[in-house]
């Protein structure tokens, strides 16, 4: 039965246009015949990761956390899908649900969910351009490209479909499809843009991405600790060969571009030693005239000769999803640091080819195991090592996630309706706050804070507003509600920071300061000090 | 696999929060939050030296400010002039500078191998190229982590106007973590450093609570926060958590420190702040003085790029001698009336002042008036504290083409540095990949004759 405080939340939350409208699922979007079989299929590989952490757990005597409530499981699996908490309408309909089947149906929802196009876009982008997230030029990039990559999720296009495409995509202005307007049409060529159209970056940048390999150490001497050879890097280097620049040009500019076919070479700087195009295999492709050097090594890439490619993208799904890589870092493939749970990894792949690199049915399946399932509250030694995942690790949220949970939480709008989706960046508080919060620590589950983003989360405007009694929506309806009781105007609030309801011994305590007002001796601005208290706590600035 | 952070601030057991947290009563004052924090750190290090790090964005032109070849085709239109040292000429553009040779050793042969920018901005700021997952922390991170105390209130590492484009991770704290990264002020865009806006970027933002917040509610609000992370941080050991807490407290104890003062410049006597110059790079340095005097052992000042000289500081692919005038016009009365306001107040013994780039440039001037990045002989300073000033280390061929004499490595520089701030570079880190990683480049031959 829902609270009063759900009652009002619930139609605050109504005129929710964050995007995940779980209300009405589109008629197209009813599980066909072949979805239900996938879905057993899903269920089928969640079970066998179960069973080979569970292995593992017993050879370790791991005793694992508890499994999560549905409270607690709808507001990290709408994190991770949708990239922001949940509404708190949708999470009375979730809790009052009694369907056998309903952690799988709402999984279902946020992947039909358009927060699920806009977040795994933003997601994808800072995998393949991260030069945008700390160079102002690349930045101009995003757009472009994130409309290019919604435009893949919202058709959940195969994963092996969008790099190729990513890998073949015309640069030359004369073979574009229409010359005078390059851009007309929404392509990757962002990416080639981003790796300043240089061979010897398009090689890091892809083997890294798509192969989950750092073979860039390799440019200038044989890699210290790997096998890399320098003379193999160049040869990768050399798929990339035929893109020619016009080295006046400015960076990335795309008018100055010619494309090369036919067997191109490059030298390895400082030697007299030219290099034809070869795969990290060692193999090298008989190259034709009038053959692509691109098409040829994306036709390598996604086949199934190639070893690495469905595993780093499995790896770094699961990365995704858990915090942390079977091989971790995600895209550290090397002798020197195995994978966690080699056979775990070996199957995760196997299946992602099996089911044509789709994306959807990886998320289905890891999210649906129990391990994923697990709570993140230590209950016993044995869960520390993060490698043996007997305990959800916590995640720290993006820029893009915190800001627009923010939002969610307190019935901020501007980040929707401003964010028009193939639109241009503009100075918004969403871009303020996401350059503020921008971070670079690749582990997500060692994210730190520094101390301007304390500030900022502490006396900013943006928070300042989402806490304060004149412009937070929802801060107000809870505030000035009639008919609440201050035990329910504080659940209320917890509802929509937390996505729980306070245990007694919170509520005891906060009901307390809130009854007697504060220093302020104001009870509404005691909520508000509640309010801002929450959403400073690490229980709401990570994924739990 | 421990993190930094987790030695630095072991979590407090939940006894520990709930004695701080008040359990329903609200009586205790944030003080003794932060008391506790102070215990924590009770192993903090006596205070050492600190240091001035002027950053030349963009890889200054040692031909046109340092090593002057008048006599050569390559020298340029320069002139050089005589400096309060005998027998050490510097250009006619840094007259001010030129009266305080006496605090400085020139070091005119360093030979690093790294041409482009990103990677040279790497090594010259961490003292390693880029290699494999290791995260190198920069300079600042490293030396005020050895430098700095747990204990104040401002933080021990400050960068003023960082342009971090051309490689982010030159300027972060790598394997270190959060905790040692800098407070960034002031805008590393070169547009910023042409223009007035200096004065309001400067400041540090959102130091004061919001409007309508009474002091009382932010403490409340504190004790309100502290209580929800007691309970979650027992529950949720790690790295997030303690470094959430830690960033809240060094934010509180800045929020309420007096010493927070130093980043308002208007105390200072206008003919003063004139003779710094009336530019980011001026008054960053003058606030770089406040800093040091107020205890930060590491404030680094970037000059990405001045009025008249177009494009990022001093990459001066085209017309390199307009834009190096322009810059020397910046640099020389800040760099100057530092060292000298240094001297003033006493701190110039206790304080070493490090002028660099991330390389140097081509002794030959290309068809647009300009010169490239060159890494092969090019120029560094050190001056004032550990110090023995008034010298040149090293010489350049005639042409400025190679190393003459005494090449001096990017790890032999560094390690120079290290000796004059007191610290270790044979001192251990342990990296994000758990491999220890020396202060300094284990191969390292510091300059000894530049010490003092």
């Amino acid at each position: 039965m829902k609270s009063l405080a759900g009652i009002v939340l619930a139609g605050l939350f109504v005129l929710d246009q964050s995007g995940l409208c779980l209300a009405q699922p589109a008629p197209a979007a009813a599980p066909s015949t072949r979805d239900a079989a996938l879905a057993d299929d899903a269920q089928r590989l969640a079970d066998k990761i179960d069973e080979i952490i569970a292995r593992r757990w017993k050879a370790e005597q791991v005793i694992p956390a508890a499994p999560v409530d549905d409270a607690a499981f709808m507001r990290r699996v709408t994190l991770d899908i949708a990239g922001k908490i949940p509404a708190v309408s949708d999470l009375h309909e979730f809790l009052d649900d009694s369907a056998a089947y309903k952690r799988r149906h709402l999984v279902e929802r946020l992947l039909e969910s358009p927060a699920y196009i806009t977040h795994f876009s933003s997601v994808w982008r800072a995998v393949m351009l991260p030069e945008a997230d700390t160079d102002l030029q690349m930045r101009a990039l995003v757009p472009g490209f994130e409309a290019w990559l919604r435009k893949q999720f919202s058709a959940n296009a195969s994963f092996d479909a969008v790099v190729r495409e990513i890998l073949t995509v015309p640069v030359d202005p004369r073979l574009a499809a229409n010359p005078l307007q390059p851009q007309s049409d929404v392509t990757p060529v962002g990416f080639y843009q981003a790796k300043q159209l240089k061979p010897e970056n398009l090689a890091a940048g892809t083997a890294r991405m798509f192969l989950g390999v750092r073979i860039e150490c390799a440019q200038c001497h044989d890699h210290p600790f790997d096998d890399w050879k320098r003379e193999q890097f160049w040869g990768y280097a050399a798929f990339f060969a035929g893109v020619e620049r016009d080295q006046n040009a400015a960076a990335g500019a795309l008018d100055a571009i010619k494309e090369l076919f036919g067997g191109r070479s490059l030298s390895i700087p400082g030697t007299d030693k030219r290099v034809v195009p070869t795969y990290l295999n060692g193999d090298s492709p008989q190259l034709k005239f009038r053959d692509s050097p691109r098409t040829i090594l994306a036709d390598w890439m996604i086949s199934e000769q190639n070893a690495y490619f469905a595993r780093a993208t499995v790896n770094r799904l699961w990365g995704q999803f858990f915090g942390i890589g079977i091989v971790n870092p995600v895209d550290d493939f090397t002798a020197q640091n195995p994978p966690s749970h080699p056979e775990l990894l070996d199957e995760l792949a196997r299946q992602f080819v099996a089911h044509k690199f789709d994306f959807k049915f990886l998320i289905r399946a890891i999210t649906a195991s129990k391990t994923y399932q697990l709570s993140s509250r230590e209950s016993d030694k044995s869960q520390q090592n993060p490698r043996l995942f007997a305990r959800m690790a916590l995640k720290g949220l993006s820029a893009g996630q915190l800001f627009d949970s923010i939002s969610q939480a307190t019935g901020f709008h501007e980040s929707v309706t401003n964010r028009n989706p193939f639109g241009m960046m503009n100075n918004t508080p969403r871009e303020e706050f996401v350059r503020m919060f921008e971070d670079s620590n690749e582990t997500i589950t060692e994210r730190q804070t520094t101390i301007l983003q304390a500030l900022s989360m502490m006396n900013g405007q943006f928070v300042a507003d989402a806490t304060g009694l004149e412009k937070s929506a929802a801060l107000v309806a809870i505030a000035d509600f009639p008919l609440m009781t201050t035990p329910e105007r504080i659940e209320a609030l917890y509802l929509a920071a937390f996505s729980r309801k306070p245990r007694p011994d919170e509520l005891d305590r906060l009901v307390l300061y809130v009854d007697t007002g504060g220093p302020a001796k104001d009870t509404r601005k005691a909520l508000s000090d509640v309010f801002w208290a929450l959403l400073n706590s690490s229980e709401f600035l990570f994924n739990r | 696999m421990k993190s930094p952070i987790h030695s630095a601030f072991p979590a407090l057991s939940r006894r520990d929060w709930l004695k701080l947290s008040a359990c329903g009563t609200f009586g205790l004052s944030m003080s003794g939050w932060l008391s506790a924090m102070a215990d924590e750190a009770r192993a903090t290090k006596e205070r050492k030296r600190s240091c001035i790090l002027l950053w030349m964005s963009g890889g200054p032109s040692q031909m046109d400010t340092f090593d002057l070849k008048p006599d050569h085709e390559n020298g340029g239109s320069f002139k050089p002039i005589d400096t309060s040292v005998p027998g050490i000429q510097i250009s006619e553009h840094l007259p001010k500078l030129a009266q305080q040779m006496q605090h400085c050793a020139v070091v005119r042969s360093m030979l690093t191998k790294e041409g482009d920018h990103t990677r040279a901005t790497y090594l010259l700021r961490t003292g390693y190229l880029p290699q494999g997952p290791v995260q190198y922390p920069t300079l600042g991170s490293v030396w005020s982590h050895q430098l700095g105390s747990e204990e104040s209130e401002l933080p021990n590492f400050v960068s003023i106007a960082p342009y971090r484009f051309l490689s982010p991770a030159a300027f972060g704290p790598g394997f270190l973590g959060p905790k040692y990264a800098p407070l960034i002020v002031g805008d590393g865009n070169p547009n910023v450093g042409r223009n007035a806006d200096y004065e309001k970027t400067l400041q540090v933002k959102n130091l004061a609570a919001p409007a309508g917040v009474i002091a009382e509610q932010t403490d409340s609000r504190l004790e309100l926060l502290a209580g929800l992370e007691a309970d979650f941080a027992a529950g949720h050991p790690g790295t997030p958590s303690a470094s959430h807490r830690a960033a809240y407290l060094q934010a509180v104890r800045m929020m309420r420190s007096e010493a927070v003062k130093a980043f308002d410049l208007s105390p200072e006597p206008e003919a003063l702040r004139d003779a710094y110059g009336r530019n980011q790079f001026g008054q960053g340095c003058l606030l770089a003085r406040r800093l040091v005097e107020r205890g930060v052992p590491f404030v680094e000042v970037s000059l990405n790029g001045v009025q008249g000289a177009p494009g990022l500081g001093w990459d001066t692919h085209q017309d390199n001698f307009g834009a190096v005038q322009k810059l020397s016009e910046t640099l020389d009365p800040a760099w100057a009336t530092l060292l000298d306001d240094l001297k003033t107040r006493g701190l110039l013994d206790s304080t070493l002042v490090i002028w660099m780039g991330e390389f140097g440039r081509t002794p030959k001037i290309n068809d647009m008036k300009g010169r490239d990045h060159f890494p092969a002989a090019w120029t560094t300073v050190l001056c004032g504290g550990g110090i023995r000033g008034g010298q040149v280390v090293g010489k350049t061929s005639p042409d400025g083409m190679t190393v003459a004499e005494r090449p001096v490595a990017v790890a032999d520089f560094l390690a120079t540095a290290c000796l004059a701030l007191g610290i270790d570079p044979m001192g251990q880190n342990t990296s994000n990949v758990g491999r220890p990683i020396r202060i300094a480049d284990p191969n390292a031959k510091p300059i000894e004759e530049a010490l003092a």
